[in-house]
């Protein structure tokens, strides 16, 4: 529709050759278009048709498989690589968001080296490693050094063999969620200085101590995927969940039960529990356990009690039903990570061990390697650098001039003669360095990683290059070459040639027979190469009868600052898309910005209103920011999430917010971490801010939107008919009923023609309450599917955003200390059969088609907005402004993020109201399909974007008068309801209602 | 109706390097009659000027390759079948033939140049959609929906225009007097 980036024009380059021979940006007016046929027809691609690719995720340490769909040479959306047993076709919000790394408008576009006037200017290639092996031969192979994030495959032997043939020991790795505290306390305790994997699935009693394992704690795909299967209400039972932390985190959103001990002491819960555990006998504790007793018994409930808080009773009965069963205690999460966060996870080890999970559900031996390097490690480099020990320092996928401030990373660069950033962005770090050799991004670049040990996950070029960037491997290569240190494993002209050199050799340790070739690509088509390791046998190491369990002690008077990474952004690198900008933070629902935390009790004595700036002030810091006023956080912790706040790295992040991390102490912890709590000052500043929340009222004023149960209801003898669907909350008056029931008569004659004659699916969805974690991933995969513009903070803050499914999250009780309840209802479109936007549109460009969808015709839409007035969901969007034209102030896709839009599905402009199309594009791709094999389409075949990338597997799309569908039977389940169902709306969306299991099963 | 619909069997280089500048008969054409009239012949001298539909980049003559010689339409237009998009031909696809044949006429020679230097050829689109409007072909192809019905008797045109007005009304004709599916969304999504 629009003139400048529209299905059309991105059609019009179908015959483009691969990448970059035609620009796309070209507005035509009303010129004629161009039709531009390949040279040579390319394999695998028919113009019109998606094209697959599998690759890996390396958007954070978990390694998830993508399978990447790709159109006429561009990749369009990715999605879960079902393959893999990492993620199982699932992805999160940041997962889905990388094509906005891939197509971010503010990549560094070829390599730079800073002039003498401090400017960047574009360089060669051939002289940008020039430069780079002029300054390796002029400061010694010695004096170079090598940071990098956390790496876990080739790459990483590459910077070691690299290191090793220049004669330096000067590798550091640097990973924010390093998670020093939890590889710490492993070491203590069973002499593994190792992350386990956890097998959430088969527990069904977890206890988190503060861990974030549905955010960013190791792998929060699998975590969701594994934790819904063990704890969500199925066939009369579920797990149960409790949570100890002092803020209610988005991962507790679906806890049964909130315990917000006093900050720092949930360590003392823990030991408390496995002196009941082993004390009573309960459990299956190995044997060597009982060397504990001795150190374990003055930790009693009573005891344990006036540390944290927590009633002895509370502490007896939470290990009681620990013990009972199959259930897994977490500890090491980065936003529980205060200075004694060591001894928290060194009691939970314990904890696990006594009753008899490691091995089960803990499992060492398929390690995680889901963090390497410690911040210890980059405090040593700092120190390494100030003592001019440094000749050379490189950095890549590390930026921590902006996420470690207090560790004087960027004060210290100064003493370095060439510092060398291979960022694809100018971040923080790379603004002061001498030079930048921009590497690929992830989905341009062959490359592997091994997100567990047996797990070997391969990358593959999705596309060629956008720009002129070079793959790291590949520059280091080609300077080893020009110093004249190509030996041995360095010797081969590209670093896939050595990618490939090691993957003959796993080929060899696997003892695969078959040719090299075929065991390549048919790793590639899978993804990579999956191996199960059995768990080892764990015993308790000698210092583990020696762990004191100490407890960090908040500060008197003051605040108790919780730093806790962003659920979407992490420790930052997601700052520089619009899509996560954008993407509502679960818990505060806001947009574009930092906030603090703090709760009503808090602010009434501060006497802070939301949106109210307030500054918090530390011994190593200050900042600024408004306030958000949280049932679910204690009247002595304030919270700030971090990832904001950045000074660099691009239009999206640059000056969004505040950089949480500079309150934080910057010296290393006793295990070698960061501490993540720290004391505060909280004070107004006068100031007040409008938030740019996505959410209007926090609260359901009873319109019972986000319904739930308890598990006791369910299956007690208290349930009954009364709960089934279909029945009106409000009983309607006979005369309205009749006619109701002369208007049904009339609609269905009305469908007895033309179109409507045949035999139709209802198309519907069914949403399990007690499945959704909140964690959005779903709302950013729909962003990426449909070609949804971003608005902006302001008109987010006028309620003018345009994503069409949002996760709306309601507060239940919580007032005055008693405790609060999370209610999360994912709200899009609900296709209603009786639906009100359509009888008031004046053009007929809403309506109901026979299949069930409730329509948008984006060129027969005028405008007039009596639709959404009429929508008692709230979920039409109006396009206010021409997003996709360029000369727009609110264009949404400058180049060359639009090489994202999807060619499948039109991009609106300016004076249409679009909405929720029940992924219409996919229907009738499938039924296309399905025609053309001659079939009728299957069910499961059509998967909505917000299905097919739900971690939880809450939401099923289908044939609703398919009796046999998924669909079908799920939503005729007993918790089943329509949302503001007693308007009669008729709704294509069942709700299954959250479910909490309130009691001790 | 002898050469309507998709022409014919695939000719490959091969076989019109066999057969030479013959017509051929075409084979299967999707089970349309036998042709009845003499192999059509393309006009040797045109007037450029009194030709309808845009002045393309090379002046190539669907009347030669699809009428004269009965080359089947999705020789070239290789995806109709299968996607949405009726594809294009590509220069190799072009150059299959003409590296051999056709020396001498400037025309191919802009080919060749085309293919030797690395070029593509901007084709100047003839029939355009509107890009709120989703048109499978393979849909249609599959339906038996001859190319001719939308696109006319290309194999008769000197140069491709626009045969059929594409506005929606048009379209619904065809829908309705088939009795398919006139509902909106079939087409904008």
């Amino acid at each position: 529709m629009s003139d400048g980036f529209s299905r059309r024009k991105f059609l019009k380059v179908l015959g483009a050759t691969g990448g970059g021979a035609v620009a796309l940006s070209g507005c035509s007016g009303g010129a004629a278009e161009k039709l531009i046929p390949y040279l040579v027809p390319p394999e695998d691609q028919i113009p019109g048709k998606a094209t697959w690719y599998a690759s890996t995720c390396r958007e954070c340490s978990a390694g998830c498989g993508l399978h990447v769909r790709t159109r006429e040479g561009r990749a369009v959306k990715v999605e879960g690589n079902p393959n893999s047993p990492i993620n199982q076709g699932k992805l999160c919000a940041l997962g889905q968001s990388s094509l906005q790394g891939l197509y971010n408008p503010d990549r560094v576009r070829a390599p730079m080296e800073r002039t003498a006037s401090g400017q960047f200017q574009e360089i060669s290639w051939d002289e940008a490693i020039a430069r780079v092996a002029s300054a390796i031969t002029q400061q010694g192979g010695d004096r170079v050094w090598f940071l990098t994030g956390n790496e876990a495959g080739s790459f990483d032997a590459l910077i070691n063999e690299w290191l090793a043939a220049l004669g330096s020991s000067g590798r550091v790795s640097f990973e924010p969620l390093g998670y020093e505290a939890l590889r710490h306390a492993n070491n203590e305790v069973f002499g593994l200085d190792a992350l386990p994997s956890y097998d959430l699935a088969a527990a069904r009693f977890v206890i988190s101590f503060g861990t974030d394992f549905l955010e960013t704690w190791m792998n929060p795909v699998e975590n969701a995927r594994g934790f819904t299967e063990g704890h969500s209400f199925a066939d009369g039972s579920m797990g149960r969940y409790v949570h100890v932390e002092p803020r209610l985190s988005m991962t507790a959103f679906l806890a049964d039960e909130w315990i917000a001990p006093i900050p720092g002491t949930e360590g003392a819960l823990a030991l408390a529990m496995a002196q009941v555990v082993l004390g009573e006998g309960l459990g299956t504790a190995p044997r060597d356990a009982r060397r504990l007793s001795e150190t374990l018994a003055p930790f009693t409930p009573e005891n344990a009690s006036s540390v944290t808080g927590i009633s002895a009773d509370k502490i007896t009965t939470l290990a009681r039903e620990f013990a009972s069963g199959p259930s897994v205690a977490l500890a090491g999460g980065v936003g529980a990570q205060h200075g004694e966060a060591h001894s928290t996870a060194a009691a939970v080890n314990i904890l696990n061990y006594v009753a008899g999970n490691v091995g089960q559900t803990v499992k060492f031996g398929p390690d995680l390697n889901a963090s390497a390097g410690s911040y210890q490690g980059l405090s040593d480099l700092v120190s390494s650098m100030n003592a001019g020990a440094v000749g050379v320092l490189f950095v890549h996928g590390s930026n921590p001039s902006y996420s470690a401030p207090g560790s004087g990373f960027a004060a210290a660069l100064q003493n370095v003669n060439t510092k060398v950033s291979f960022s694809r962005f100018l971040d923080e770090t790379a603004m002061d360095c001498d030079l930048i050799l921009p590497d690929h991004d992830p989905l341009e670049q062959w490359n592997d990683y091994e997100p567990r040990a047996g797990a070997y996950a391969l990358q593959q070029p999705v596309m060629r290059p956008v720009f002129d960037t070079r793959q790291t491997g590949d520059v280091v290569l080609s300077v080893a070459g020009s110093v004249g240190v190509a030996r041995a494993g360095l010797a081969v002209a590209t670093y896939k040639e050595y990618l490939q050199g090691r993957w003959q050799q796993l080929q060899r340790r696997l003892r695969d027979r078959r040719p090299f070739e075929t065991f390549w690509l048919e790793s590639l088509q899978a993804g990579g190469v999956w191996t199960d390791i059995p768990p080892a046998r764990v015993s308790l190491a000698a210092s583990a009868v020696n762990i004191a369990g100490t407890v960090w002690s908040a500060p008197t008077g003051g605040y108790t600052l919780v730093a806790y990474p962003s659920s979407t952004m992490l420790d930052g690198r997601g700052a520089n898309r619009s899509w996560l900008q954008e993407l509502p933070d679960p818990v505060s629902k806001v947009t574009w910005s930092s906030w603090v935390e703090m709760s009503p009790h808090t602010a009434e004595t501060l006497d802070i209103a939301e949106g109210d700036i307030v500054r918090l002030e530390s011994d190593h810091g200050s900042l600024e920011a408004p306030a958000f006023i949280y049932p679910g956080i204690r009247d002595d912790v304030v919270a700030v999430p971090m990832g904001q706040g950045h000074t660099e790295f691009g239009q999206y992040a640059k000056g969004v917010g505040a950089n949480v991390s500079v309150l934080l102490d910057g010296a290393p912890t006793v295990f070698g971490g960061q501490s993540h709590y720290v004391a505060v000052n909280v004070s107004k500043t006068g100031a007040h801010e409008r938030l740019a929340k996505a959410s209007g009222q926090n609260r359901q004023m009873g319109r019972g939107m986000a319904q739930a149960t308890t598990l006791a209801a369910l299956v007690g003898e208290g349930h009954g008919e009364e709960e089934h669907r279909g029945e009106h909350a409000v009983p309607v008056p006979e005369h309205v009923q009749d006619v109701l029931d002369r208007w049904q008569e009339d609609q269905w004659e009305d469908t007895r023609h033309g179109n409507y004659a045949g035999e139709h699916p209802r198309w519907g969805l069914a949403i399990d309450l007690s499945k959704c974690t909140g964690c959005s991933a779903c709302v950013t995969a729909c962003q990426a599917e449909n070609n949804i513009p971003t608005v902006g903070k302001e008109q987010v803050a006028r309620g003018r955003e345009m994503s069409w499914i949002r996760i709306e999250r309601y507060f239940e009780d919580g007032h005055d200390g008693e405790p609060v309840e999370i209610r999360l209802l994912p709200m899009m479109c609900q296709h209603c059969g009786n639906a009100p936007c359509e009888p008031v549109c004046p053009v007929y460009a809403t309506y109901h088609t026979p299949d069930g969808l409730n329509a948008q015709i984006y060129n027969r839409c005028i405008g007039t907005r009596y639709c959404s007035n009429n929508c008692p969901y709230k979920v039409r969007y109006f396009n206010f402004y021409d997003y996709p034209n360029s000369a727009d102030p609110h264009f949404s896709w400058p180049e060359p993020l639009h090489w994202q839009l999807n060619p499948d599905v039109t991009v609106r402009e300016k004076g249409v109201m679009e909405k929720c199309t029940f992924c219409v594009q996919r229907i009738r791709g499938a039924q296309h399909q399905a025609r053309l094999e001659g079939r009728e389409v299957q069910d499961g075949e059509i998967q909505t974007a917000c299905q097919q990338t739900c971690p939880a597997d809450a939401i099923v799309f289908g044939d609703l008068n398919d009796p046999n569908s998924r669909v079908s039977q799920r939503s005729h389940d007993e918790r089943g309801y329509h949302v503001l169902g007693d308007l009669n709306t008729y709704p294509g969306v069942t709700y299954l209602k959250k479910v909490r299991n309130t009691v001790a099963s | 109706m002898g050469r309507r619909a998709i022409l014919g069997a695939c000719l490959t280089a091969a076989t019109i390097l066999a057969v030479g500048v013959v017509a051929l008969n075409p084979g299967n054409t999707l089970g349309q009659e036998a042709t009845q009239a003499g192999p059509f012949v393309a006009p040797a001298d045109v007037d450029t000027n009194a030709l309808r539909g845009p002045r393309q980049p090379i002046f190539y003559r669907h009347d030669i390759h699809a009428g004269q010689y009965e080359m089947d339409c999705r020789y070239c237009h290789y995806t109709a079948e299968v996607s949405s998009e009726p594809g294009l031909p590509t220069i190799s696809t072009c150059m299959g033939c003409h590296s051999i044949i056709g020396s001498g006429n400037p025309e191919v020679q802009k080919l060749r140049d085309a293919s030797s230097e690395g070029r593509s050829i901007e084709w100047i689109r003839v029939h355009d959609l509107p890009d709120h409007t989703h048109f499978p072909h393979m849909i249609h192809v599959n339906a038996e929906v001859t190319c001719q019905e939308c696109h006319g008797e290309v194999q008769e045109m000197v140069q491709v225009f626009q045969f059929a007005p594409l506005k929606m009304g048009w379209c619904l004709d065809c829908h309705i007097e088939r009795g398919v599916t006139t509902d909106c969304t079939a087409c904008h999504y």
